[in-house]
């Protein structure tokens, strides 16, 4: 009977903790949105107020239907593409070059003094500098836009695979050494993985500065497609609509290329080594 | 590969230079084996004779002042909103919640994608690239002023206030040097990050001066010598803030107050 009620009495208290649960996480969800919901006014007004010509400050529905248009027409899956290729491209380049280098800099005096100034000389320059130089070099399309990328994506590579490399406990290498590793052990299995946090940082500060310099990398080379091209495209036309939509695009796919592809591949290396949290 | 030992000065400033003639050397080679056109292979001759050109007739001048104001307007512009909106949202819940969301919405959206809606709203010219350097600029700033406020150690505050200090004195006196390390991190990184934006919004949104301009206008002419050498004018100015401005700016400031060791990065 007591126990009964004292059921009674805790379902009681567990449904209220369901309600009281419920209603915080909509509250927490409700303030979550808040934000958006105050910007997105914001915008509307503008809009409706038509300080500037529609064409110029398309209200948010305009925005939405091009991009849904944009979407099941294929045309914005079209340009994504062309983009994430060259990105794709791009920063396999700088990632190899980059480590390379980076490697050959933290494991030998003579190479890191020869190249230091080297790398501290042309780390200032803007990839996105060299864009006209390289047209002329290599003519208009994907060649010089994906070497662009490369060099952007190149120093952080190299500067970070650099200092990882540095890093490395020696008293690891010596160890290894004297219970028997031959060099290419040492490397493949200490200093690779010592130094991969580094390289791992380098790689995810590559691929955001490729990103960045990747929408006028685009237009500087006049690439066939791509999304950089598809907003700048639009401006021909007045068409604020199609740059909003390509622009909200362009967040999407950097968000996730951080988020997702890099956050993966910590997860897989060095989070499961134990050597980040 | 013995160690790490320190290598003596002078040997590391031969090696240094060897690398830098070595590069100069290869340029050198490749520009007058004849292989490729020489208009497009420049030799270096030819790229100093092509700076000194621009020096002598005052253009490099104009276009360095004009790069340079363009970068300080826009990244004083950031400095003046983001520092105060980062510590607010380091110390005030309501407008973290407001702000952080908002700023991560933003963040992976470069500041080069914008140009096309900025020229149509404001034209080609200094608004668009001032306002894109802004935008480069503001974001990181803005976070990372952001997570320094947030490290400023309860118990100093706390520590503060017993001895009596009052609101302001704890800001100006705990929470703004304690965050101070953070805001000039991310001011190093607002740089990189402008210094990138209006070299592209220079070519993008042509204004006629400006070294990002040179470049772009140089195409037209194939002047690849002019191309190179302002090239090499970005990359000195650049290297020569980064090293004197920044590093004058952290000894006055965290290294003197032991908050950070200086040569570190």
């Amino acid at each position: 009977m007591s126990s009964e009620a004292s059921e009674h009495q805790d379902g009681g208290r567990r449904a209220r903790g369901v309600t009281r649960a419920a209603s915080r996480r909509a509250v927490a969800a409700g303030e979550r949105l808040l934000p958006f919901v105050a910007v997105a006014a914001a915008w509307e007004l503008v809009a409706r107020l038509a300080l500037l010509p529609p064409q110029f400050f398309p209200s948010l529905r305009t925005v939405g239907q091009t991009l849904w248009r944009l979407l099941v027409s294929g045309v914005l899956l079209t340009h994504m593409q062309g983009t994430l290729v060259r990105l794709g491209c791009g920063f396999l380049l700088a990632a190899v070059v980059g480590v390379l280098i980076g490697m050959i800099m933290g494991r030998s005096i003579v190479a890191e003094e020869i190249l230091a100034p080297l790398i501290s000389l042309g780390s200032p320059i803007p990839g996105l500098a060299y864009a006209p130089l390289f047209v002329l070099w290599f003519g208009f399309g994907n060649l010089p836009a994906v070497l662009l990328v490369a060099v952007a994506a190149t120093f952080p590579v190299a500067v970070n695979t650099w200092t990882g490399a540095k890093t490395v406990k020696e008293i690891w290498i010596r160890a290894a050494r004297v219970m028997g590793a031959a060099e290419p052990q040492v490397f493949r299995q200490i200093i690779l993985p010592g130094a991969l946090p580094h390289v791992l940082l380098g790689l995810r500060l590559g691929l955001a500065r490729a990103w960045r310099v990747l929408v006028a990398v685009e237009v500087l080379t006049a690439v066939p497609r791509g999304l950089g091209w598809l907003i700048f495209g639009a401006r021909e036309f007045l068409q604020a609509d199609v740059m909003l939509a390509g622009i909200a695009m362009i967040g999407l796919v950097g968000f996730l290329l951080d988020r997702v592809v890099l956050a993966y591949l910590e997860r897989l290396t060095v989070v499961r080594w134990g050597m980040l949290g | 590969m013995n160690g790490r030992a320190h290598p003596n000065p002078g040997r590391r400033l031969a090696l240094g230079a060897s690398g830098v003639l070595l590069l100069a050397g290869a340029w050198e080679t490749v520009a007058r084996s004849g292989a490729f056109a020489p208009v497009l292979t420049p030799t270096i001759p030819e790229i100093i004779a092509a700076l000194g050109r621009l020096a002598a007739n005052g253009s490099l001048l104009g276009h360095v002042v004009a790069t340079l104001g363009r970068v300080m307007s826009g990244l004083v512009l950031a400095a003046a909103i983001a520092v105060p909106l980062g510590l607010l949202m380091g110390r005030w819940r309501p407008a973290e919640r407001f702000c952080l969301p908002l700023m991560s919405v933003l963040m992976p959206i470069p500041s080069l994608a914008w140009v096309p809606v900025l020229i149509l709203w404001f034209g080609l010219g200094n608004t668009t690239t001032v306002l894109l350097v802004f935008y480069a600029a503001a974001l990181p700033l803005a976070y990372n002023t952001w997570t320094g406020a947030r490290s400023v150690s309860p118990l100093w505050l706390r520590a503060a206030r017993l001895m009596g200090a009052d609101t302001r004195s704890l800001f100006w006196k705990v929470t703004l040097p304690g965050a101070l390390p953070y805001v000039i991190a991310g001011l190093r990184q607002a740089f990189a990050r402008a210094w990138i934006a209006v070299v592209g919004g220079e070519m993008l949104a042509a204004s006629a001066w400006g070294l990002g301009w040179v470049i772009f206008d140089a195409k037209e002419f194939l002047a690849t010598d002019v191309m190179m050498g302002a090239l090499a004018v970005i990359g000195l100015i650049g290297l020569a803030v980064e090293r004197l401005v920044f590093a004058a700016l952290e000894a006055r400031t965290v290294v003197r107050w032991g908050m950070l060791r200086s040569g570190s990065g």
